[in-house]
């Protein structure tokens, strides 16, 4: 071979992995990308059983059943449909009644969505940003503080009052709850 | 204040000079006459150094046997080239000029620069009035900072959380700052480590009661229940007790209750109005009429009057901000079911009966009265005496 | 008073990095050597001011000083003295000052070790190193201000986020940033390199060291932060690519590939403009991540707050600092002298395969992580590419250079011979396959690709101790004369070696652990047992215990092997009092190279409770060989030809006080 019919296969070589990785990638994205959606959406749009998505929106309260082992049912709602969850496995620490929620998994056949993970906020404030984006949208939902961190004394009850005031959100330390009685 | 100036200043002057010496060494170097390509970099000679050491490492290549000779001729070669043509660019470059320029504008910048615009920035960025406060000196001199002595005695409980004394003075304070989640806990506490007394139950009461927007609840009742037995003459617990009734729509029971209470409570006491007003609402008449005790100056209608409204004033219109924040955020997230009942009782707290319908017909729009949370709605209803469908005078309502 | 003697040290810092961004790089053009030794004293000052600066925050946070609000937002006074230092930087402000501190570091260290560098090269690669200050500086200092006060103080601060109080936020962040930013060295050595319009073999030996150190922090961080992810949040993963990791991946992928590319231009004195692209590339990506993570457009434990405003400035960097860079590279690079020839089969063409694999899979890795964020921008659709999408594209581009790399080493310079290396590794190609069946054999058997995979660890530890048998030329010279040769080699030699053994021990570890883990979910109440990788576990109950800043309730398990108690491990719920946060702390009993991972799920209404038991057999080869990868960095970093390049070794230049070694 030449220097340039060298360098022709090196460089076709080259080309030809890239194509490879492209292609690979286009695959890929067919395959295991998962559309958001909120139960609000589901009538408007076709999904066919056995699609994985991402359904976001909040954990209707008093709907968390437990069911035989580590299996939870709860519904999934935005104010514009309902949607009956199943999951197996551990909840997030932050999983709660009236709290945001993703999950990911399949429409079996029927309306029963089988999630194979559910996550919840990180911490207290955080509610999973697709569906607080939506919620917000739709006026469902506002934003506590406006402040990623700054923390509201209580998330479950949405009358507690939402002071700036520093000195009303002091805690008291180790002693909360039933601290005490637990020695 | 003066001290924070003061290294401020030592700051930037030390910064000024940090940043001149290269400037006052260059003029040094000048006067003395010393070259300044002899000390400096400037030229190629680090490079020519790299070239040479991967000539020595090609040699030690070949021989332990890593490359072979040819190789390393080849890769010498290659290298060598490299060397010479920096060691030409090198030797040109020495040629170059070094003059020692003087450096007035570029003094002038590093002089200028880091004071004026420290100084500007920082005087719309900084707070130099607030000092620094570290929590320990804090505590240590808290002066009359309510937060703070709070945190005191939080601190010592956390370390010693079976000394009940802390949580007896903790739990009356806490009610003050608004924290009736933590002033429940501290009383409770309280009772559990140094004994029951009429004032923390009916501390406790009362918490609880504040706690639920102005509701005498089971658990409040209870406590009031427990101060009374403490100590029967209390009249706070025993007004809240009779206020438990009223709420529950027992109003006769409620009646005697006040009556009894009002009894007992010297006509200067403060409190009397309060429980006059009770007795009307519940249908009895004050026994205001009754002589009042031989007083020795004490306050005069006018004075109790006042202190009356205030308190009373106050109170009312505290709850009914509550309550209108409660009906406007459910307006808005109408999926809480905790929220509606909660409303339905404050509006009856505050007597106002057609808003209480009114919530509570609406609540039981968003969970129909066949649910569970329906259930609970209706339930309510009937406690304080409200029927969502039929409404019965308000006067017979009693369960 | 300190808190405001930090504030102001920032201003003065920002002033400082403005005069140390203009006048030494005007001294470089003008050959005025004050004007350029100006970038070596004002790098200096730089640092020691932002080290005022973080040290007045750090004291704020170790005594409780409220009246700043950034501790009262992200502190407690309850909480231990470790976490409240390590609370500095678990909040936006407080890692971006430790972000410019690491940067001002770098900075420093160059201008006290960079005696070796041509003055103007050192003036100009300062001068960039204080531009990138200068935006942080800025972007801190009206955007992400850690020095902003409250007055009145609060008597008590809001808590740290609870997943944060863990000894991972005290290394992880550190570490992280010293190899994010550590390549800024190589950004600003690029842009310098650019602004000469010259480049030749010695600038790659000068900006080695950086790339090497920056590789090394970015492997132990990334590593570190795998880890701690691992055991803190309690789901049983070592990495998820979310977002967050993919951007801190992506520069150690970018970096990878600059090492090795470096190491042709340093040798041949090819690949010239590539290498300089790829520098530009990784800072690129290191202040991508920082964007994407700071931005707040991702959300995770990572983004700690979301304020438009701090995402366009970041947006405002990141266009600066890469339109810049590339525009300038479109402008000079054609005027670069092209280097030296080789053949496709050879050391160079080994590498040049390396860099086109590496490059190639960070593109995926960008892509997955971009993909998303675009899509919504311009269609609001919102999409999320999970995992499955990152190990298909990812891992199967991956395998090619798996196979490839212990080729490199054993291939000579300029012409291989494809053939004399075959012969040289099938022994140990051989070698691999049998262990990476024997090890399936004794796990009880797996997948034929598994079985594959492993071989391919076993593959790329052998070939790592081929290139050393064949330098030492064991085979001809007998062993006693092969160890004097190996240990004559130079250090770097050893460095390749250990970081190519490394990424074996973790290639292993990843396909042992998925291959062969179990993962087990029952319902326990006390005294019920659960068998997990030849375990027995009981669970004996629970009991309450209150933390400093916590309480929890703790389940006992017990191991047991064939009925003999081996272990004991407690798992807890946590809840955080201030922020009344609920944690998952995970119980990890380690045999061997193998976990047991027990995590507790909810209780339930018949009195028993969620247990989720995983068996991670040899899960600790996966960071047990990115320490090792780390060593070899460091050993390589140790190199004696990496001082050298400077009339060093001559009393010339001055050497720094106080004794201190060259950066290795």
């Amino acid at each position: 071979m030449t220097r340039k019919q060298k360098r022709m296969a090196v460089i076709l070589g080259g080309m030809s992995f890239v194509t490879i990785a492209v292609l690979l990638v286009m695959f890929a994205f067919s395959q295991s990308v998962a559309y958001f959606f909120m139960p609000g959406d589901l009538a408007k749009t076709d999904i066919q059983p056995g699609t994985r998505i991402r359904l976001g929106g909040l954990v209707e309260e008093g709907s968390v059943k437990r069911g035989q082992g580590s299996t939870v049912s709860f519904t999934v709602t935005d104010g514009n449909g309902k949607v009956d969850v199943s999951y197996t496995g551990i909840l997030p620490d932050l999983f709660r009644e009236g709290q945001g929620v993703v999950t990911e998994g399949v429409f079996d056949g029927g309306t029963r969505f089988t999630a194979d993970s559910v996550l919840a906020k990180h911490d207290e404030n955080y509610m999973p940003k697709e569906v607080a984006d939506r919620l917000k949208k739709d006026g469902v939902w506002e934003d506590g503080t406006g402040k990623g961190m700054a923390p509201k004394k209580d998330a479950a009850q949405p009358e507690a009052k939402i002071d700036g005031k520093p000195q009303v959100m002091l805690q008291m330390p180790g002693t909360s709850g039933e601290g005490v009685t637990r020695q | 204040m003066m001290y924070l100036w003061i290294v401020l200043a030592l700051l930037t002057a030390a910064v000024a000079v940090a940043l001149l010496l290269p400037f006052a060494r260059s003029a040094s170097a000048a006067a003395s006459g010393v070259s300044n390509a002899r000390r400096s970099n400037s030229t190629r000679a680090g490079e020519v150094e790299v070239y040479r050491d991967q000539l020595r490492e090609i040699d030690r290549d070949r021989e332990g046997g890593l490359i072979s000779t040819e190789e390393a001729e080849n890769a010498r070669a290659e290298v060598g080239r490299r060397l010479i043509a920096a060691a030409a660019e090198n030797d040109q470059d020495n040629t170059g000029g070094f003059a020692n320029r003087k450096h007035r504008i570029a003094t002038a910048l590093v002089t200028v620069v880091p004071p004026a615009l420290g100084l500007c920035l920082y005087l719309s960025l900084g707070n130099p009035g607030i000092p620094d406060q570290p929590l320990q000196a804090r505590l240590e001199n808290p002066g009359n900072n309510i937060a703070l002595l709070v945190t005191k005695v939080e601190r010592h409980l956390a370390e010693n959380p079976t000394d009940g004394a802390g949580w007896d003075i903790l739990a009356p304070i806490y009610l003050r700052l608004d924290r009736a989640g933590d002033a429940e806990l501290a009383y409770r506490n309280a009772i559990r480590f140094i004994g029951p007394s009429n004032a923390r139950y009916s501390g406790l009461g009362e918490t609880l009661v504040v706690a639920n927007d102005g509701i005498v609840t089971e658990a409040a009742r209870q406590a009031f229940e427990q101060a009374v037995k403490l100590d029967p003459a209390d009249p706070r617990s025993r007004f809240y007790a009779a206020l438990g009734l009223e709420q529950g729509g027992r109003k006769d029971e409620a009646r005697a209750a006040f009556e009894e209470l009002a009894s007992a409570t010297p006509a200067d006491a403060p409190w009397k109005g309060l429980l006059d007003e009770h007795i009307v609402k519940n249908g009895g008449t004050p026994l205001a009429a009754k002589p009042a005790a031989p007083s020795l100056g004490g306050p005069t209608q006018e004075d109790v009057a006042a202190a009356q409204d205030l308190s009373q004033g106050d109170h009312k219109v505290m709850i009914a901000g509550m309550v209108d924040s409660l009906a406007a955020k459910l307006k808005d997230e109408p999926d809480n079911i905790e929220g509606w009942l909660r409303l339905v009782r404050s509006y009856a707290v505050l007597g106002d009966e057609a808003k209480a319908r009114d919530a509570l017909s609406t609540g039981l729009a968003q969970f129909p009265p066949d649910g569970n949370d329906g259930k609970r709605l209706l339930a309510l209803g009937k406690d304080i005496g409200l029927d969502a469908d039929a409404s019965p005078a308000p006067g017979g309502a009693r369960p | 008073m300190i808190v405001e003697i930090g504030h102001y040290a920032l201003v003065l810092a920002l002033a400082t990095a403005l005069i140390v961004s203009t006048l030494p790089m005007i001294g470089a053009r003008r050959r005025d050597p004050a004007m350029m030794a100006l970038a070596t004293t004002g790098s200096l000052t730089l640092f020691a001011l932002v080290v005022i600066s973080f040290a007045a925050l750090t004291w704020a946070y170790m005594v409780s000083d409220f009246s700043v609000k950034n501790v009262w937002e992200n502190s407690h006074s309850m909480m231990p003295m470790l976490y409240k230092f390590s609370g500095v930087w678990g909040n936006h402000e407080g890692s971006m000052l430790l972000w410019l501190l690491i940067l001002a570091l770098f900075s420093a260290l160059v201008a006290v070790f960079g005696g070796n560098l041509p003055d103007t090269l050192k003036a100009n690669v300062l001068a960039v190193q204080a531009w990138i200050s200068s935006a942080f500086l800025l972007f801190i200092l009206l955007s992400s201000n850690p020095f902003l006060r409250l007055d009145p103080a609060p008597a008590e601060g809001q808590d740290l986020n609870p997943v944060l109080q863990d000894l991972g936020l005290a290394i992880h962040p550190p570490l992280l940033y010293l190899g994010y930013v550590g390549f800024s060295v190589c950004f600003s050595f690029a842009v310098a390199a650019l602004i000469e319009g010259r480049i030749d073999a010695a600038w790659a030996r000068w900006v080695r060291p950086w790339t090497l150190a920056a590789w090394t922090f970015l492997t132990a961080g990334i590593a570190m932060g795998s880890y701690w992810a691992y055991y803190e949040l309690g789901w049983g993963g070592w990495w998820f690519w979310d977002p967050v990791e993919n951007a801190s991946f992506m520069p150690w992928l970018a970096g990878t590939a600059m090492l090795h590319s470096a190491l042709v231009m340093e040798k041949r004195e090819a690949l010239k403009i590539w290498t300089v692209l790829l520098a530009i590339m990784t800072f690129s990506l290191s202040l991508l991540g920082t964007f994407l993570v700071r931005s707040g457009v991702l959300t995770s434990v990572h983004s700690f707050a979301s304020d438009p405003t701090r995402g366009i400035f970041i947006l405002c960097i990141l266009a600066v600092f890469i339109g810049g860079a590339f525009s300038l590279f479109a402008w000079r690079a054609p005027s670069l002298k092209a280097g030296g020839l080789f053949a496709p089969i050879s050391r160079e063409g080994a590498l040049v395969l390396n860099n086109l694999i590496l490059t190639v899979a960070t593109a995926t890795v960008l892509t997955g992580t971009l993909y998303p964020l675009v899509l919504e921008t311009l269609t609001g659709e919102k999409i999320s590419v999970g995992a499955p999408f990152f190990n298909m594209t990812f891992g199967l581009l991956m395998l090619p250079l798996l196979i490839a790399v212990p080729f490199g080493p054993v291939l000579a310079w300029k012409r291989g011979d494809l053939l004399g290396a075959l012969q040289r590794l099938y022994v140990f190609a051989g070698l691999s396959l049998a262990a990476g069946l024997a090890f399936a054999y004794f796990q009880g058997g797996g997948p034929v690709l598994s079985i594959f995979g492993l071989a391919l660890g076993f593959w790329g530890m052998f070939g790592a101790i081929a290139d050393l048998w064949y330098r030492g030329n064991f085979g001809k010279v007998g062993f006693a004369t092969g160890l004097r040769r190996v240990r004559g080699l130079p250090r770097s030699a050893f460095g390749t070696a250990l970081a190519h053994f490394g990424m074996g021990v973790t290639v292993l570890g990843i396909f042992a652990a998925t291959t062969f883990g179990t993962e087990t979910v029952v319902e326990m109440k006390q005294g019920q047992t659960a068998e997990a990788g030849g375990y027995s576990l009981t669970f004996d109950g629970f009991r309450d215990a209150v933390g400093p800043n916590y309480t929890e309730s703790r389940g006992h398990f017990t191991a047991r092997k064939g009925g003999a108690a081996v272990a004991d491990v407690w798992s807890s719920k946590r809840l955080y009092t201030a922020r009344r946060m609920p944690t998952t702390e995970a119980g990890i009993l380690t045999f061997g190279l193998s976990q047991l991972y027990v995590s507790l799920g909810d209780p339930m209404d018949s009195g028993g409770i969620v247990v989720r038991i995983w068996w991670k057999p040899f899960i600790l080869c996966i960071w047990g060989g990115c320490l090792i990868m780390m060593m070899g960095g460091f050993v390589s970093l140790s190199d004696r030809r990496l001082r050298v390049g400077a009339p060093a070794k001559r009393p010339k230049v001055v050497t720094p006080k106080g004794g201190l070694e060259p950066a290795e």
